[in-house]
């Protein structure tokens, strides 16, 4: 009768908890967390699908609820989903089965996809390898690709070029900042691995944060970028943290850091009060693999240092412990207000 | 009498032997890709390759080395010295083509100081290569930067 029971409340729990786990700074902290934040619109990420086994894209609330799989397809891989600024489109990419997602090559390998917000009505974009790297513009009606030739404009309706810029050594990850005055991406600058902003009407380019830096994105205010680093001075390889500067490459802040943990994926909720990232133990992300856990935290507890984590304590002795949120296993995360999973 | 047959087998038979094998010993280098692929071919003479090489699994890059320009067999080097980045140079070039950057290779196994090479490249690197680049000569020269296609090795 007991093993009953206990059985019943697990399936009981299996159905109504949210597909969230609480790490840090206390359960109760990170309840409070969830609860705030699970109304907040919705997140799109890729995952490995538990039913077909292949790289699905999932919606899920951002305290891990109402978690469906919106694409589910045995015969393809997907990955790097992106809402359009108003949330209403999905931009994807496409990959044949079996094909392993390179953490630095996605965005070249596969076909563009663009789908409504839920994932419904996907409509391949070119052939396969075409408009690598692709960013939404402002109003959508745009895609920036980053190219051997350069940095291309293509108007989504027509497909044509609208207009080139010279890449300047940036070689991958470009994403057009939300007033669509920039772009950010990765570059040989004065060495490899530097974060980058270019003007997106002259090409100008200036360095944001130098040395082992990559995967960068833009806060909705378009000046401010966020990006994992794994800065020098660490013991042996070292880990991979989350940091944010200005535009310009100022007021470089650690966000979160964590020693045993290579943190990716960052990404801000669309009023920038939260964050999203992965936390990974190996580096790169695990794109190759099957991802890693996706985590939220409120920016106004940045910085935050996870762990005991003693080198970095040393490093960042004003850091606190925040509440963490840490959700199902995934790649890539990227969060909208728009009710795009409401059904 | 027996030093001068020992004088006369050295003269006609291991002088002889010793020519034939060091002419065997040469290599200019020569082979279908690299006297095909790319704009430009040379047999050059590697002078430097600055900063460590290095092997990381996770983590794709070309290295630039320089280069002492010793013939030029197709294109046209305006240099005696040239700046060339060679993809992950920790791995032989015949399993250094990727995802990546598709068709490179040669015969080359290792690279060191001092080794002659025949090599076919095009130039700029940025407008064949998109990845991580490890310059140190950056800011010391505006040089244009040639990207290795195929790399055998040369014996003179």
């Amino acid at each position: 009768m007991v093993v009953k029971r206990i059985v019943l409340l697990f399936a009981v729990a299996q159905v109504v908890l949210p597909a969230s786990v609480a790490f840090a700074a206390g359960d109760a902290g990170v309840a409070e967390l969830a609860a705030e934040v699970g109304s907040k619109g919705w997140i799109v990420y890729a995952a490995r699908s538990s039913e077909n086994g292949t790289w699905d894209l999932f919606l899920m609330r951002p305290d891990g609820s109402q978690r469906r799989n919106i694409t589910n397809t045995p015969d393809h891989e997907e990955g790097g989903p992106r809402f359009s600024p108003d949330g209403r489109r999905l931009l994807y990419r496409r990959f044949a089965k079996g094909t392993v997602i390179h953490h630095d090559l996605w965005g070249f390998q596969g076909e563009l996809m663009i789908a409504a917000g839920d994932g419904s009505a996907p409509v391949q974009v070119g052939a396969d390898k075409e408009y690598p790297w692709a960013s939404w513009s402002p109003d959508g009606t745009q895609i920036a690709c980053l190219t051997m030739k350069g940095i291309q404009i293509v108007d989504l309706d027509t497909k044509e070029m609208v207009r080139q810029l010279p890449r300047k050594g940036i070689y991958q990850q470009l994403f057009w900042s939300p007033d669509g005055r920039w772009f950010c991406g990765v570059a040989n600058a004065r060495i490899m691995w530097t974060v980058v902003r270019m003007n997106a009407e002259t090409g100008e380019l200036n360095i944001v944060q130098e040395f082992q830096s990559c995967t960068p994105d833009w806060f909705p205010d378009s000046k401010h970028i966020i990006y994992p680093s794994r800065p020098a001075g660490q013991k042996g390889y070292g880990f991979t943290q989350l940091w944010m500067s200005d535009g310009e490459g100022g007021g470089a802040k650690m966000i979160y850091g964590e020693d045993g943990y290579h943190i990716y994926g960052g990404a801000l909720s669309p009023d920038a009060k939260y964050v999203l990232f992965t936390r990974c133990a190996q580096d790169g992300g695990g794109s190759e693999g099957a991802g890693a856990p996706i985590c939220v935290m409120r920016m106004a507890d940045a910085p935050a240092i996870a762990g005991p984590s003693p080198d970095l304590r040393k490093v960042h002795p004003d850091a606190k412990e925040a509440p963490v949120l840490q959700l199902v296993d995934g790649w890539e995360p990227c969060w909208t207000y728009a009710d795009v999973g409401a059904k | 009498m027996r030093h001068r047959m020992a004088r006369m087998c050295c003269a006609f038979v291991v002088v002889p032997m010793l020519c034939a094998s060091c002419a065997k010993k040469t290599d200019p280098g020569v082979d279908a890709q690299v006297t095909s692929l790319g704009s430009v071919e040379v047999t050059a003479e590697l002078l430097e390759i600055p900063g460590e090489v290095r092997n990381d699994p996770l983590y794709d890059y070309a290295h630039v080395m320089k280069y002492k320009v010793l013939t030029v067999h197709r294109g046209q080097v305006d240099k005696d010295v040239i700046y060339v980045g060679q993809y992950n140079p920790a791995k032989p070039r015949d399993a250094a083509a990727d995802a990546r950057v598709g068709q490179i290779g040669g015969n080359l196994k290792q690279f060191r100081v001092g080794d002659v090479h025949r090599l076919a490249m095009e130039v700029p690197i940025d407008d064949y290569y998109m990845g991580g680049i490890i310059n140190k000569y950056f800011g010391q020269t505006e040089d244009p930067v040639y990207w290795a296609l195929w790399t055998n090795r040369v014996v003179r």
